[in-house]
Protein backbone atom coordinates (compact mmCIF):
# COMPACT_ATOMS: atom_id res chain seq x y z
CA UNK A 1 0.00 0.00 0.00
CA UNK A 2 3.00 2.68 0.89
CA UNK A 3 4.68 1.92 -2.23
CA UNK A 4 1.67 2.05 -4.39
CA UNK A 5 1.41 5.70 -2.96
CA UNK A 6 3.63 7.65 -5.36
CA UNK A 7 2.34 6.99 -8.24
CA UNK A 8 -1.35 6.26 -7.12
CA UNK A 9 -3.77 8.39 -9.64
CA UNK A 10 -6.77 9.87 -8.37
CA UNK A 11 -8.18 6.66 -10.10
CA UNK A 12 -6.58 4.32 -8.71
CA UNK A 13 -6.91 5.68 -5.31
CA UNK A 14 -10.39 5.52 -5.63
CA UNK A 15 -10.06 1.64 -6.93
CA UNK A 16 -7.99 0.91 -3.70
CA UNK A 17 -10.19 2.25 -1.30
CA UNK A 18 -12.85 0.31 -2.82
CA UNK A 19 -11.19 -2.92 -2.96
CA UNK A 20 -9.93 -2.12 0.75
CA UNK A 21 -13.63 -1.78 2.00
CA UNK A 22 -14.53 -5.48 1.17
CA UNK A 23 -11.48 -6.13 2.48
CA UNK A 24 -13.14 -5.20 6.13
CA UNK A 25 -14.75 -7.54 7.80
CA UNK A 26 -17.99 -6.39 7.74
CA UNK A 27 -18.54 -6.11 4.59
CA UNK A 28 -16.52 -9.49 3.39
CA UNK A 29 -18.10 -11.87 6.05
CA UNK A 30 -21.77 -10.52 5.04
CA UNK A 31 -21.07 -11.04 1.25
CA UNK A 32 -19.76 -14.95 1.89
CA UNK A 33 -22.26 -15.13 4.34
CA UNK A 34 -24.70 -14.51 1.41
CA UNK A 35 -22.81 -16.33 -0.97
CA UNK A 36 -23.11 -19.49 1.07
CA UNK A 37 -26.60 -18.89 2.23
CA UNK A 38 -28.26 -18.08 -0.93
CA UNK A 39 -25.91 -19.99 -3.15
CA UNK A 40 -26.72 -22.97 -1.06
CA UNK A 41 -30.03 -22.94 -0.86
CA UNK A 42 -30.72 -22.05 -5.30
CA UNK A 43 -28.38 -25.41 -5.09
CA UNK A 44 -30.56 -27.28 -3.37
CA UNK A 45 -33.10 -26.39 -5.70
CA UNK A 46 -31.33 -27.23 -9.07
CA UNK A 47 -29.74 -30.24 -7.51
CA UNK A 48 -33.59 -31.07 -7.14
CA UNK A 49 -33.51 -31.21 -3.10
CA UNK A 50 -36.31 -28.47 -3.11
CA UNK A 51 -39.83 -29.83 -3.52
CA UNK A 52 -41.20 -26.87 -5.84
CA UNK A 53 -45.46 -27.94 -4.25
CA UNK A 54 -44.22 -27.49 -0.12
CA UNK A 55 -41.08 -24.47 -0.24
CA UNK A 56 -39.28 -22.74 -3.59
CA UNK A 57 -35.77 -21.59 -4.20
CA UNK A 58 -34.10 -17.74 -4.79
CA UNK A 59 -34.18 -17.94 -9.24
CA UNK A 60 -37.33 -19.50 -9.01
CA UNK A 61 -38.93 -16.45 -6.45
CA UNK A 62 -36.95 -14.00 -8.67
CA UNK A 63 -38.72 -15.33 -12.04
CA UNK A 64 -41.76 -15.35 -10.22
CA UNK A 65 -41.57 -11.89 -8.79
CA UNK A 66 -40.80 -10.33 -12.32
CA UNK A 67 -43.97 -12.36 -13.37
CA UNK A 68 -46.40 -10.63 -11.30
CA UNK A 69 -44.78 -7.34 -11.84
CA UNK A 70 -45.46 -8.04 -15.69
CA UNK A 71 -48.76 -9.51 -15.07
CA UNK A 72 -49.53 -6.16 -13.18
CA UNK A 73 -50.94 -8.56 -10.11
CA UNK A 74 -47.68 -7.30 -8.02
CA UNK A 75 -48.22 -3.70 -8.62
CA UNK A 76 -52.24 -3.76 -8.00
CA UNK A 77 -51.86 -5.95 -5.11
CA UNK A 78 -49.13 -3.15 -3.21
CA UNK A 79 -51.02 -0.46 -4.25
CA UNK A 80 -54.15 -2.15 -2.70
CA UNK A 81 -51.63 -2.93 0.81
CA UNK A 82 -50.08 0.33 0.56
CA UNK A 83 -53.27 2.08 1.40
CA UNK A 84 -54.10 1.12 4.67
CA UNK A 85 -50.33 1.01 5.56
CA UNK A 86 -50.29 4.50 4.77
CA UNK A 87 -53.42 5.35 6.30
CA UNK A 88 -52.53 3.48 9.26
CA UNK A 89 -49.23 5.21 10.08
CA UNK A 90 -50.42 8.65 8.90
CA UNK A 91 -52.91 8.14 11.78
CA UNK A 92 -50.78 6.23 14.48
CA UNK A 93 -47.54 8.81 14.14
CA UNK A 94 -49.25 12.00 14.78
CA UNK A 95 -52.17 10.61 17.76
CA UNK A 96 -48.86 8.25 19.35
CA UNK A 97 -46.84 11.29 19.54
CA UNK A 98 -49.73 13.31 21.13
CA UNK A 99 -50.77 10.83 23.46
CA UNK A 100 -47.24 10.29 24.46
CA UNK A 101 -46.95 13.93 25.07
CA UNK A 102 -50.01 14.00 26.83
CA UNK A 103 -49.00 10.95 28.84
CA UNK A 104 -45.31 12.46 29.94
CA UNK A 105 -46.38 15.88 30.65
CA UNK A 106 -49.46 15.82 32.57
CA UNK A 107 -50.02 13.53 35.58
CA UNK A 108 -53.66 13.18 35.82
CA UNK A 109 -53.85 12.50 32.08
CA UNK A 110 -51.07 9.48 32.46
CA UNK A 111 -53.03 8.24 35.66
CA UNK A 112 -56.19 8.11 33.44
CA UNK A 113 -54.60 6.15 30.42
CA UNK A 114 -51.35 4.39 31.63
CA UNK A 115 -53.47 1.42 32.55
CA UNK A 116 -54.88 0.68 28.81
CA UNK A 117 -51.89 2.08 27.21
CA UNK A 118 -49.60 -0.62 28.83
CA UNK A 119 -52.50 -3.31 28.88
CA UNK A 120 -52.47 -2.51 24.75
CA UNK A 121 -48.50 -2.82 25.10
CA UNK A 122 -48.33 -6.32 26.28
CA UNK A 123 -51.36 -7.69 24.51
CA UNK A 124 -50.51 -9.31 20.92
CA UNK A 125 -52.55 -6.89 18.92
CA UNK A 126 -53.28 -9.98 16.70
CA UNK A 127 -55.81 -11.24 19.11
CA UNK A 128 -57.49 -7.96 19.05
CA UNK A 129 -57.98 -8.32 14.91
CA UNK A 130 -61.54 -10.22 15.53
CA UNK A 131 -63.24 -7.95 17.92
CA UNK A 132 -62.35 -4.87 15.80
CA UNK A 133 -63.62 -6.86 12.84
CA UNK A 134 -66.61 -6.96 14.41
CA UNK A 135 -67.07 -3.24 14.99
CA UNK A 136 -65.20 -1.84 12.33
CA UNK A 137 -65.60 -4.39 9.97
CA UNK A 138 -63.30 -6.21 7.96
CA UNK A 139 -62.52 -3.54 4.95
CA UNK A 140 -60.83 -0.82 4.83
CA UNK A 141 -61.35 1.00 8.47
CA UNK A 142 -61.32 -1.83 10.27
CA UNK A 143 -57.86 -3.11 8.34
CA UNK A 144 -56.81 0.40 9.00
CA UNK A 145 -57.76 0.07 12.44
CA UNK A 146 -55.42 -3.00 13.05
CA UNK A 147 -51.95 -1.47 11.62
CA UNK A 148 -52.90 1.93 13.74
CA UNK A 149 -52.59 -0.39 16.87
CA UNK A 150 -49.87 -2.42 15.63
CA UNK A 151 -48.11 0.80 14.96
CA UNK A 152 -49.19 3.33 17.44
CA UNK A 153 -48.04 1.38 20.42
CA UNK A 154 -43.53 2.18 20.26
CA UNK A 155 -44.99 5.50 19.20
CA UNK A 156 -46.45 5.76 22.61
CA UNK A 157 -44.44 4.18 24.88
CA UNK A 158 -41.49 5.88 23.20
CA UNK A 159 -42.43 9.80 23.64
CA UNK A 160 -43.77 9.28 26.95
CA UNK A 161 -40.21 7.86 27.65
CA UNK A 162 -38.33 11.02 25.99
CA UNK A 163 -40.94 13.21 27.69
CA UNK A 164 -40.34 11.79 31.29
CA UNK A 165 -36.46 11.56 30.69
CA UNK A 166 -35.90 15.28 30.23
CA UNK A 167 -32.43 15.99 31.72
CA UNK A 168 -33.82 17.90 34.87
CA UNK A 169 -30.17 20.15 35.56
CA UNK A 170 -31.27 21.57 31.81
CA UNK A 171 -35.19 22.22 33.05
CA UNK A 172 -33.65 24.06 35.80
CA UNK A 173 -31.94 26.30 33.29
CA UNK A 174 -34.50 27.06 31.40
CA UNK A 175 -36.23 27.95 34.37
CA UNK A 176 -33.55 30.21 36.24
CA UNK A 177 -33.68 31.98 33.05
CA UNK A 178 -37.10 32.60 32.92
CA UNK A 179 -38.29 30.34 30.01
CA UNK A 180 -42.01 30.39 29.25
CA UNK A 181 -44.10 27.00 29.19
CA UNK A 182 -43.78 26.98 25.16
CA UNK A 183 -40.02 27.95 24.86
CA UNK A 184 -39.36 25.51 26.90
CA UNK A 185 -40.75 22.57 25.01
CA UNK A 186 -38.72 24.60 21.64
CA UNK A 187 -35.49 24.89 23.40
CA UNK A 188 -35.51 21.51 25.63
CA UNK A 189 -38.58 19.19 25.56
CA UNK A 190 -39.01 18.66 21.70
CA UNK A 191 -35.22 17.94 21.35
CA UNK A 192 -34.88 15.51 23.93
CA UNK A 193 -37.82 13.77 22.48
CA UNK A 194 -36.42 13.39 19.06
CA UNK A 195 -34.13 10.51 19.22
CA UNK A 196 -36.83 8.51 21.38
CA UNK A 197 -39.60 9.46 18.63
CA UNK A 198 -37.18 8.16 16.18
CA UNK A 199 -36.41 4.67 17.78
CA UNK A 200 -40.71 4.89 18.11
CA UNK A 201 -40.71 5.23 14.26
CA UNK A 202 -38.42 2.48 13.52
CA UNK A 203 -40.17 0.56 15.78
CA UNK A 204 -43.39 1.13 14.69
CA UNK A 205 -42.79 0.97 10.70
CA UNK A 206 -41.94 -2.60 11.10
CA UNK A 207 -44.68 -3.49 13.26
CA UNK A 208 -47.59 -1.62 10.47
CA UNK A 209 -46.07 -4.06 7.78
CA UNK A 210 -46.78 -6.78 10.49
CA UNK A 211 -50.67 -5.54 11.19
CA UNK A 212 -50.88 -4.97 7.29
CA UNK A 213 -50.25 -8.78 6.87
CA UNK A 214 -52.23 -9.74 9.48
CA UNK A 215 -55.27 -7.67 8.24
CA UNK A 216 -54.97 -8.77 5.09
CA UNK A 217 -54.98 -12.56 6.01
CA UNK A 218 -57.49 -11.93 8.84
CA UNK A 219 -60.21 -9.64 7.93
CA UNK A 220 -61.05 -9.19 4.19
CA UNK A 221 -58.44 -11.23 1.97
CA UNK A 222 -56.69 -8.22 0.26
CA UNK A 223 -53.24 -7.08 -1.56
CA UNK A 224 -49.86 -8.27 -0.82
CA UNK A 225 -51.43 -10.80 1.64
CA UNK A 226 -54.37 -12.47 -0.32
CA UNK A 227 -51.80 -12.63 -3.96
CA UNK A 228 -49.51 -14.66 -1.22
CA UNK A 229 -52.06 -16.52 0.45
CA UNK A 230 -53.92 -17.33 -2.81
CA UNK A 231 -50.54 -18.65 -4.68
CA UNK A 232 -49.94 -20.60 -2.01
CA UNK A 233 -53.18 -22.30 -1.36
CA UNK A 234 -52.46 -23.07 -5.04
CA UNK A 235 -49.09 -24.59 -4.12
CA UNK A 236 -47.10 -22.43 -6.35
CA UNK A 237 -44.70 -21.68 -3.54
CA UNK A 238 -42.68 -19.50 -5.88
CA UNK A 239 -45.31 -17.24 -6.78
CA UNK A 240 -46.77 -17.15 -2.58
CA UNK A 241 -42.73 -16.26 -1.86
CA UNK A 242 -42.63 -13.46 -4.02
CA UNK A 243 -45.04 -10.85 -2.20
CA UNK A 244 -43.11 -11.77 0.56
CA UNK A 245 -39.75 -10.46 -0.73
CA UNK A 246 -41.52 -7.40 -1.92
CA UNK A 247 -42.44 -7.07 1.87
CA UNK A 248 -38.75 -7.38 3.04
CA UNK A 249 -37.76 -5.13 0.42
CA UNK A 250 -40.46 -2.14 2.12
CA UNK A 251 -39.00 -3.07 5.62
CA UNK A 252 -35.87 -2.81 4.74
CA UNK A 253 -36.50 0.62 3.08
CA UNK A 254 -38.77 2.57 5.59
CA UNK A 255 -35.89 1.29 8.19
CA UNK A 256 -33.76 3.52 6.04
CA UNK A 257 -35.77 6.12 5.83
CA UNK A 258 -36.29 6.13 9.64
CA UNK A 259 -32.28 6.42 9.87
CA UNK A 260 -32.00 9.27 7.17
CA UNK A 261 -34.35 11.27 9.71
CA UNK A 262 -32.43 10.45 12.86
CA UNK A 263 -29.28 11.42 10.93
CA UNK A 264 -31.20 14.67 10.12
CA UNK A 265 -32.41 15.52 12.89
CA UNK A 266 -29.40 14.98 15.39
CA UNK A 267 -26.80 16.32 13.31
CA UNK A 268 -25.24 17.33 16.81
CA UNK A 269 -25.05 13.48 17.87
CA UNK A 270 -23.44 12.99 14.76
CA UNK A 271 -20.55 15.61 14.29
CA UNK A 272 -19.94 14.46 18.41
CA UNK A 273 -19.13 11.14 16.97
CA UNK A 274 -16.74 12.29 14.24
CA UNK B 1 -12.34 52.06 44.85
CA UNK B 2 -15.55 51.46 46.20
CA UNK B 3 -18.19 54.28 46.10
CA UNK B 4 -19.99 55.21 49.21
CA UNK B 5 -23.47 54.22 47.71
CA UNK B 6 -22.46 50.83 47.99
CA UNK B 7 -23.01 49.99 52.16
CA UNK B 8 -26.18 51.69 52.07
CA UNK B 9 -27.48 49.70 49.05
CA UNK B 10 -27.59 46.10 49.27
CA UNK B 11 -28.71 44.82 46.18
CA UNK B 12 -29.60 42.17 47.01
CA UNK B 13 -30.96 40.72 50.55
CA UNK B 14 -31.71 37.87 52.55
CA UNK B 15 -33.11 37.79 55.76
CA UNK B 16 -33.53 35.16 58.56
CA UNK B 17 -33.43 32.17 55.58
CA UNK B 18 -34.53 28.84 56.76
CA UNK B 19 -34.95 25.89 54.55
CA UNK B 20 -36.53 22.82 55.10
CA UNK B 21 -36.73 19.24 53.06
CA UNK B 22 -38.76 17.43 54.55
CA UNK B 23 -38.00 17.28 57.91
CA UNK B 24 -34.56 17.88 57.70
CA UNK B 25 -33.48 21.44 57.96
CA UNK B 26 -30.92 22.14 55.58
CA UNK B 27 -30.53 26.32 55.75
CA UNK B 28 -30.98 28.17 59.57
CA UNK B 29 -31.34 31.95 60.07
CA UNK B 30 -29.38 32.96 57.02
CA UNK B 31 -28.76 36.95 56.75
CA UNK B 32 -27.13 38.15 54.23
CA UNK B 33 -26.35 41.07 52.27
CA UNK B 34 -25.21 41.92 48.69
CA UNK B 35 -23.56 45.29 47.98
CA UNK B 36 -24.00 46.69 44.54
CA UNK B 37 -21.10 45.38 42.61
CA UNK B 38 -19.62 43.27 45.24
CA UNK B 39 -18.13 39.91 45.11
CA UNK B 40 -19.38 37.41 47.97
CA UNK B 41 -18.12 33.82 48.16
CA UNK B 42 -19.83 31.35 50.58
CA UNK B 43 -17.08 28.54 51.58
CA UNK B 44 -18.46 25.16 52.93
CA UNK B 45 -17.82 21.86 53.08
CA UNK B 46 -19.95 19.45 50.91
CA UNK B 47 -23.85 19.19 51.97
CA UNK B 48 -23.97 22.42 53.77
CA UNK B 49 -26.80 23.48 51.44
CA UNK B 50 -24.28 26.51 49.78
CA UNK B 51 -26.09 25.18 45.99
CA UNK B 52 -29.28 25.07 48.05
CA UNK B 53 -28.65 28.65 49.38
CA UNK B 54 -28.09 29.78 45.57
CA UNK B 55 -31.48 28.31 44.15
CA UNK B 56 -33.39 29.94 46.95
CA UNK B 57 -31.91 33.68 45.64
CA UNK B 58 -32.38 32.74 42.17
CA UNK B 59 -36.08 31.89 42.74
CA UNK B 60 -36.09 28.26 41.82
CA UNK B 61 -37.42 26.86 45.10
CA UNK B 62 -38.40 28.97 47.64
CA UNK B 63 -37.56 29.27 51.61
CA UNK B 64 -39.94 27.99 54.94
CA UNK B 65 -38.74 30.88 56.56
CA UNK B 66 -37.42 34.61 56.00
CA UNK B 67 -37.38 35.72 52.80
CA UNK B 68 -34.84 37.05 49.64
CA UNK B 69 -35.62 40.75 48.54
CA UNK B 70 -33.67 41.94 45.38
CA UNK B 71 -33.73 45.63 45.08
CA UNK B 72 -36.22 45.62 48.09
CA UNK B 73 -38.66 43.12 45.93
CA UNK B 74 -38.86 39.62 47.75
CA UNK B 75 -38.42 37.25 44.81
CA UNK B 76 -40.55 34.38 44.52
CA UNK B 77 -39.39 33.02 41.56
CA UNK B 78 -36.59 33.42 38.87
CA UNK B 79 -36.42 36.68 37.47
CA UNK B 80 -34.21 37.82 34.75
CA UNK B 81 -31.58 40.06 36.69
CA UNK B 82 -30.19 37.61 38.48
CA UNK B 83 -28.35 34.28 35.76
CA UNK B 84 -27.36 31.78 37.14
CA UNK B 85 -23.79 29.81 36.51
CA UNK B 86 -24.44 26.04 36.83
CA UNK B 87 -21.48 23.81 37.46
CA UNK B 88 -21.99 21.17 35.30
CA UNK B 89 -22.21 23.97 32.65
CA UNK B 90 -25.53 23.39 31.62
CA UNK B 91 -25.64 24.47 27.57
CA UNK B 92 -28.05 22.38 25.57
CA UNK B 93 -26.24 19.93 23.82
CA UNK B 94 -28.21 20.80 20.33
CA UNK B 95 -27.73 24.40 20.40
CA UNK B 96 -24.90 25.52 18.64
CA UNK B 97 -22.46 27.61 21.39
CA UNK B 98 -23.71 31.36 19.67
CA UNK B 99 -27.30 29.67 20.10
CA UNK B 100 -26.41 28.81 23.83
CA UNK B 101 -24.72 32.03 24.56
CA UNK B 102 -27.91 34.03 22.85
CA UNK B 103 -30.24 31.48 24.61
CA UNK B 104 -31.21 34.07 27.28
CA UNK B 105 -31.79 36.90 25.04
CA UNK B 106 -34.08 35.18 22.57
CA UNK B 107 -36.05 33.85 26.37
CA UNK B 108 -36.10 37.87 26.99
CA UNK B 109 -37.83 38.48 23.30
CA UNK B 110 -34.55 40.54 22.14
CA UNK B 111 -34.72 41.36 18.48
CA UNK B 112 -32.19 40.27 16.52
CA UNK B 113 -29.44 42.36 15.67
CA UNK B 114 -29.55 43.11 19.54
CA UNK B 115 -29.15 39.41 20.04
CA UNK B 116 -26.11 38.96 17.22
CA UNK B 117 -24.43 42.21 18.52
CA UNK B 118 -24.55 40.74 22.17
CA UNK B 119 -23.68 37.17 21.74
CA UNK B 120 -20.51 38.33 19.36
CA UNK B 121 -19.41 40.75 22.23
CA UNK B 122 -20.01 38.32 24.77
CA UNK B 123 -18.24 35.25 22.95
CA UNK B 124 -15.37 37.55 22.49
CA UNK B 125 -15.40 38.56 26.10
CA UNK B 126 -14.79 35.00 27.40
CA UNK B 127 -12.35 34.50 24.55
CA UNK B 128 -14.67 31.54 22.39
CA UNK B 129 -14.58 33.64 19.38
CA UNK B 130 -14.51 30.92 16.38
CA UNK B 131 -15.71 28.83 18.33
CA UNK B 132 -19.39 30.09 17.07
CA UNK B 133 -20.66 27.58 15.18
CA UNK B 134 -19.64 24.29 17.47
CA UNK B 135 -21.52 22.22 19.47
CA UNK B 136 -20.31 21.72 23.43
CA UNK B 137 -19.51 18.14 23.26
CA UNK B 138 -16.95 19.30 21.02
CA UNK B 139 -15.40 21.71 23.40
CA UNK B 140 -13.30 21.26 26.35
CA UNK B 141 -14.96 21.71 29.88
CA UNK B 142 -13.36 24.86 29.94
CA UNK B 143 -14.34 26.30 27.04
CA UNK B 144 -18.13 24.83 27.66
CA UNK B 145 -17.92 26.72 31.19
CA UNK B 146 -17.11 29.91 29.50
CA UNK B 147 -19.83 29.87 27.29
CA UNK B 148 -21.94 29.05 30.63
CA UNK B 149 -20.88 32.65 31.58
CA UNK B 150 -21.28 34.16 28.18
CA UNK B 151 -24.53 33.22 28.39
CA UNK B 152 -25.23 34.34 31.80
CA UNK B 153 -23.52 37.63 31.04
CA UNK B 154 -24.90 38.37 27.95
CA UNK B 155 -28.80 38.42 29.97
CA UNK B 156 -27.14 41.74 31.47
CA UNK B 157 -27.71 41.07 34.84
CA UNK B 158 -27.58 42.75 37.75
CA UNK B 159 -26.09 39.36 40.06
CA UNK B 160 -24.56 36.63 38.66
CA UNK B 161 -24.71 33.61 40.99
CA UNK B 162 -22.04 31.49 40.27
CA UNK B 163 -22.47 27.68 41.41
CA UNK B 164 -19.10 26.02 41.60
CA UNK B 165 -18.93 27.06 38.34
CA UNK B 166 -14.87 25.76 38.35
CA UNK B 167 -15.59 22.61 40.22
CA UNK B 168 -15.36 20.36 37.48
CA UNK B 169 -12.18 21.81 35.65
CA UNK B 170 -8.63 20.87 36.32
CA UNK B 171 -6.84 22.79 37.97
CA UNK B 172 -5.21 25.06 35.13
CA UNK B 173 -8.37 25.44 33.40
CA UNK B 174 -9.66 26.68 36.59
CA UNK B 175 -6.83 29.19 37.72
CA UNK B 176 -7.08 30.59 33.93
CA UNK B 177 -10.68 31.03 34.57
CA UNK B 178 -10.37 32.67 37.73
CA UNK B 179 -8.03 35.56 36.11
CA UNK B 180 -10.38 35.85 33.28
CA UNK B 181 -13.56 35.74 35.45
CA UNK B 182 -11.70 38.99 37.71
CA UNK B 183 -10.86 40.70 34.24
CA UNK B 184 -14.47 40.55 32.91
CA UNK B 185 -16.10 41.37 36.09
CA UNK B 186 -13.03 44.64 36.02
CA UNK B 187 -14.67 45.23 32.75
CA UNK B 188 -18.66 45.06 33.78
CA UNK B 189 -18.49 44.71 37.45
CA UNK B 190 -21.52 42.81 39.07
CA UNK B 191 -22.59 41.86 41.94
CA UNK B 192 -21.95 38.24 42.07
CA UNK B 193 -22.54 35.31 44.58
CA UNK B 194 -19.76 32.57 44.03
CA UNK B 195 -20.06 29.55 45.91
CA UNK B 196 -17.03 27.03 45.81
CA UNK B 197 -15.52 24.96 48.83
CA UNK B 198 -11.77 25.96 47.36
CA UNK B 199 -10.22 28.07 50.11
CA UNK B 200 -7.81 29.84 47.59
CA UNK B 201 -10.35 30.19 45.21
CA UNK B 202 -12.67 31.86 47.92
CA UNK B 203 -10.18 34.26 48.26
CA UNK B 204 -8.73 35.14 45.48
CA UNK B 205 -12.21 36.35 44.03
CA UNK B 206 -14.25 37.37 47.12
CA UNK B 207 -14.40 40.80 48.13
CA UNK B 208 -16.08 39.00 51.70
CA UNK B 209 -15.68 35.55 52.41
CA UNK B 210 -18.57 33.72 54.14
CA UNK B 211 -17.95 30.60 55.86
CA UNK B 212 -20.95 28.21 56.13
CA UNK B 213 -21.67 25.08 58.92
CA UNK B 214 -23.03 21.77 57.49
CA UNK B 215 -26.27 20.57 58.71
CA UNK B 216 -27.92 22.63 59.01
CA UNK B 217 -26.57 25.15 57.07
CA UNK B 218 -25.94 28.25 59.20
CA UNK B 219 -23.26 31.19 58.68
CA UNK B 220 -20.32 30.66 60.73
CA UNK B 221 -18.44 34.10 60.36
CA UNK B 222 -17.87 36.01 57.38
CA UNK B 223 -14.95 38.86 56.56
CA UNK B 224 -13.76 41.41 53.89
CA UNK B 225 -10.88 40.23 52.14
CA UNK B 226 -9.52 43.65 51.24
CA UNK B 227 -7.70 42.65 47.88
CA UNK B 228 -9.36 45.35 46.55
CA UNK B 229 -9.85 45.23 42.41
CA UNK B 230 -7.79 44.59 39.68
CA UNK B 231 -5.88 42.36 42.15
CA UNK B 232 -2.63 40.37 40.54
CA UNK B 233 -4.36 36.74 41.85
CA UNK B 234 -0.35 35.34 41.54
CA UNK B 235 1.40 38.07 43.71
CA UNK B 236 -1.96 37.75 46.03
CA UNK B 237 -0.97 34.05 46.41
CA UNK B 238 2.33 34.68 47.56
CA UNK B 239 1.43 37.60 50.04
CA UNK B 240 1.52 37.59 53.45
CA UNK B 241 -2.26 38.64 54.13
CA UNK B 242 -3.27 35.75 51.96
CA UNK B 243 -1.28 33.40 53.26
CA UNK B 244 -2.36 34.29 56.64
CA UNK B 245 -6.00 34.23 55.87
CA UNK B 246 -5.71 30.88 54.08
CA UNK B 247 -4.06 29.15 57.31
CA UNK B 248 -6.99 30.95 59.53
CA UNK B 249 -9.29 29.67 57.09
CA UNK B 250 -8.07 26.05 56.50
CA UNK B 251 -8.08 25.69 60.45
CA UNK B 252 -11.46 26.64 60.03
CA UNK B 253 -12.70 24.27 58.05
CA UNK B 254 -10.58 21.77 60.32
CA UNK B 255 -12.18 22.18 63.09
CA UNK B 256 -15.74 23.02 62.29
CA UNK B 257 -16.84 22.74 66.32
CA UNK B 258 -14.08 25.47 67.31
CA UNK B 259 -12.97 28.88 65.89
CA UNK B 260 -9.68 28.97 65.35
CA UNK B 261 -7.22 31.93 66.99
CA UNK B 262 -8.24 35.44 65.99
CA UNK B 263 -6.04 37.12 63.38
CA UNK B 264 -5.55 40.91 64.32
CA UNK B 265 -5.30 41.42 60.81
CA UNK B 266 -8.83 40.27 59.72
CA UNK B 267 -10.51 43.28 61.04
CA UNK B 268 -8.29 45.72 59.42
CA UNK B 269 -9.96 47.92 56.37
Amino acid sequence: MATDAPTATGVSTAEKTAWERIKEPAVYVRLISLVVVIGGWELMGQTGNIDPVTFSYPSAICVAFWDLIASGKMTAAAYESSQILVAGLLIAIPLGIVLGILMGRFRTFEYAVDTYVFALYATPVVALAFPIAMVLGVDFVGKTTIVVFFAIMPIIVNVYHGVRNVDLSLLEVTRSFCSTESQRWRDLIFPSVVPYLVAGLGLACGRALVGMVVAEFLMSISGLGALSQDYIADLELDKGLAPVVLLMIVGIALTKVVNICETKFSSWRVRQES
Amino acid sequence: MSSSDNGLNPTLRLQGVGKWFGSLQVLEEIDIDVKTQEILTVLGPSGCGKTTLLRIVNGLILCERGEVSFKGEVVDGPRPEMAMVFQNFGLFPWKRLDQNIGYALRIQGKDKNEIDRLVSHYTELVGLGGFEANYPSQLSGGMQQRAGLARALAAQPDVLLMDEPFGALDALTRETLQEELLRINEAEPKAMIFITHSIDEALLLGDRVLVMTPRPGRIRFQFETGFGRGRDLEALRGGKRFQALRHYLWEAMRNPDEEPEPIPELNLE
